[in-house]
């Protein structure tokens, strides 16, 4: 039925992200016309660019049925790292980076193996984890020469300057958070290993018995969102220009909320990419445009918070994902099986 | 089994086991560590985790999950605060503060079994919201300048031990028997560990659940109180990041998150070796930084060593059951046994 292939396509969960986007747009380039020049909005991105990158992964997470609440920690033990491995150790900048999503790896490849293989609530390994990591790097502060309140400056220029590049006019973060979509849309709904990622937040059970490590699928993911905790962490320390254990600390609401934005559920087996990447823009332009238009960047905890619980609290009353089932169902002939 | 043997396997031993042997452990290292006066410190020190914790097992045990006490407690101590500095009377400001406590849990409690919102994420949010609400409230300045005799009220002691720490005993201890032996007080480790069949033997869960979020929520507040006599200021970020430890400190004290399985004792338990882990760190010359890394390896130890633990039973118990089928007795003690 065209009528259904019309509903299945656009209305969707995605459109409503969309059109949330849009409204921000329009609203806040009313309040502040500065808003709209394409330097501005297209560079706001740096401001939320770590949300970004690691709610991209953390969606891999929560559809295994998973949680990781300890993304934030690794940003910060990926930014001292790398500012410790380049001014204690003298290593090459570039080299640094690497080791340090080396590192990223090795966090979320603990956490994952004792969620996979031990069976402990995700919760609570990440919240051990996010003690952890935000520990160790403290603790890596102190091997370094310089006191931990100042952090580690003076790189590069052209570390620090990577991501301040604009090709075209498009900055340099655009294009990363575009590879990284598209990376993890490939990596997500066109192959074997992401089939397997949603059939393991479907039915684990299923899921093994019909040959699926997924043991080893459920602690990839969390290797995967270590990385990406990672690669926020390096473009944070060359946009800020310095390292400092305590970056990340309050990342934690805004990538769960941009990864249950985006239509993931929290019990495993559902979401997507493109509505993970959506929400967070949503929660960015919305931090961004408010505080452009003046509010105190410290009560922007306040309309993401809501944000969050209505969406939520939207898609379990009118039907998970489809927002517009709540207009269907006003319709008498279209009545559900 | 025997009464005995029944305590000494229950949780609440291990984890006092654990606290003792802890202490025990760093007294072999630094004997100046089992002094009274310290370990009276490392009790008192705790008894605002203690209170947080006690509130969260509430959540806990009901199989959710509350992550926004941090901040309630911020914002009941902050209009506690500002009610006390501003000269109103005492007990105002207790009520205002213990308000603040019940709007907020009314709130999650509310959106959780109402709204059927997942708790992780209705928590998340109202966390959100009420922190921003601490830095709207106190317009992001400190909270200073407290009368004198309000701050006394934390120094109080009755021997060693603070008026508020053994308050907070008194009040575990009585917790933990409403808890275990009365009917209501069960309700809540019933629909934890099982909210299918407590729907089908008419206990109210959706009640249950709600009282969970309030009593949490209602503690966080006296936590807050006991946090700004203790303090002598408030911050906009007061008690930031405390949910986590509270969290960690009811997992330490043997409170499974999966719901039904823990008591208050244990939170109260483990909120004393969340708190001690600083001075424990300062006693063996390490420095104080290596909190959090402690703190992390000491959870995410305990968890899994439980966790395997647990194992181990579950697959003994059917074994025994197996061996005690084909053996042809039928055994009815054996299995069903949760760790």
């Amino acid at each position: 039925m065209p009528n259904n292939w019309f509903k299945k396509k656009f209305l969707r969960w995605e459109l409503f992200l969309v059109a949330l986007l849009l409204l921000e747009v329009t609203v806040f380039g009313t309040l502040n016309p500065k808003f709209l020049k394409p330097r501005v909005l297209l560079g706001s991105i740096n401001d939320f660019m770590s949300i970004c990158v690691i709610a991209l992964f953390v969606t891999f997470v929560l559809i295994t049925g998973g949680m990781d609440i300890q993304a934030g920690s690794i940003v910060g033990l990926t930014s001292i790292s790398i500012g410790l491995m380049w001014q204690d150790l003298g290593m090459n900048i570039w080299v640094a980076a690497v080791l340090s999503i080396i590192i990223g790896a090795l966090c979320g490849a603990l956490s994952g193996f004792f969620v996979a293989y031990t069976g402990v609530q995700p919760m609570v390994v990440t919240l051990g984890g996010s003690f952890l990591y935000s520990g160790l790097a403290i603790a890596v502060t102190n091997l370094s020469a310089t006191e931990s309140y100042k952090g580690i400056s003076g790189f590069p220029s052209y570390f620090t300057s990577f991501s301040k590049y604009r090709l075209f006019g498009i900055p340099s973060q655009v294009i990363i958070f575009v590879v990284l979509i598209v990376i993890s849309y490939l990596l997500l709904h066109k192959t074997k290993y992401g089939r397997s990622i949603f059939l393991c937040g479907v039915n684990q059970n299923a899921a093994e018995y019909s040959g699926i490590k997924t043991k080893l699928i459920i602690m990839s993911t969390y290797v995967l969102s270590g990385m990406s905790a990672s690669i926020a962490g390096i473009i944070l320390t060359s946009y800020l220009g310095t390292a400092k254990a305590d970056f990340g600390k309050e990342l934690t609401l805004p990538i769960i909320t941009a990864v249950v934005l985006g239509g993931t559920s929290n019990l495993g087996g559902r979401g997507s990419v493109i509505g993970t990447a959506l929400a967070a823009l949503v929660i960015g332009i919305m931090r961004f445009g408010l505080s452009m238009a003046g509010l105190n960047t410290q009560y922007l905890d306040i309309p993401v918070g809501i944000l969050l619980i209505a969406a939520v609290a939207c898609r379990t009353a009118f039907g998970h994902y489809k927002f517009f089932s709540l207009f269907r169902n006003r319709l008498p002939k279209q009545k559900n099986k | 089994m025997s009464n005995l043997k029944k305590i000494l396997k229950s949780r609440e031993i291990s984890s006092l086991a654990f606290v003792v042997f802890l202490f025990l452990g760093v007294g072999a290292v630094n004997p100046e560590f089992l002094s009274v006066k310290n370990i009276m410190l490392c009790l008192n020190g705790s008894v605002v985790f203690t209170m947080l914790a006690v509130g969260i097992a509430f959540v806990i045990i009901t199989g959710e999950i509350d992550v926004s006490v941090g901040a309630t407690l911020g914002l009941s101590a902050a209009v506690s605060a500002t009610l006390i500095r501003d000269g109103a009377s005492w007990v105002l400001a207790i009520s205002a503060a213990l308000a603040v406590g019940l709007v907020i849990g009314l709130i999650n409690g509310l959106g959780v079994v109402v709204l059927k919102i997942p708790s992780i994420i209705m928590t998340l949010g109202v966390n959100g919201v009420v922190r921003g609400l601490c830095y709207v409230y106190t317009n992001g300045k400190w909270v200073e300048n407290l009368p004198f005799e309000f701050k006394a009220l934390s120094q109080a002691t009755v021997g060693n031990m603070t008026w508020f720490y053994l308050c907070a005993l008194v009040l575990t201890i009585v917790i933990y028997v409403l808890l275990t032996r009365t009917k209501r007080g069960r309700y809540f480790a019933a629909v934890g560990d099982n909210e299918g069949g407590a729907t089908l033997i008419g206990i109210p869960v959706g009640t249950t659940r709600i009282l969970g979020f309030v009593l949490c929520a209602v503690f966080s507040a006296v936590a807050g109180l006991m946090y700004v006599s203790r303090i002598g200021f408030v911050t906009p970020t007061a008690g930031n990041g405390y949910e986590m430890k509270a969290i960690a400190a009811c997992v330490l004290g043997g409170v499974s998150l999966a719901g039904g399985i823990g008591s208050v004792i244990g939170a109260a338990l483990g909120a004393i070796i969340m708190a001690s882990i600083g001075r424990i760190l300062v006693f063996l010359q390490f420095s104080s930084d290596l909190d959090n890394t402690i703190t992390g390896i000491l959870l995410i130890t305990i968890v899994v060593v439980d966790a395997l633990l647990q194992h181990r039973a579950v697959e003994k118990a059917r074994r025994e059951r197996l061996t005690a089928k084909t053996a042809g007795s039928v055994n009815t003690e054996g299995g069903g046994q949760h760790a």
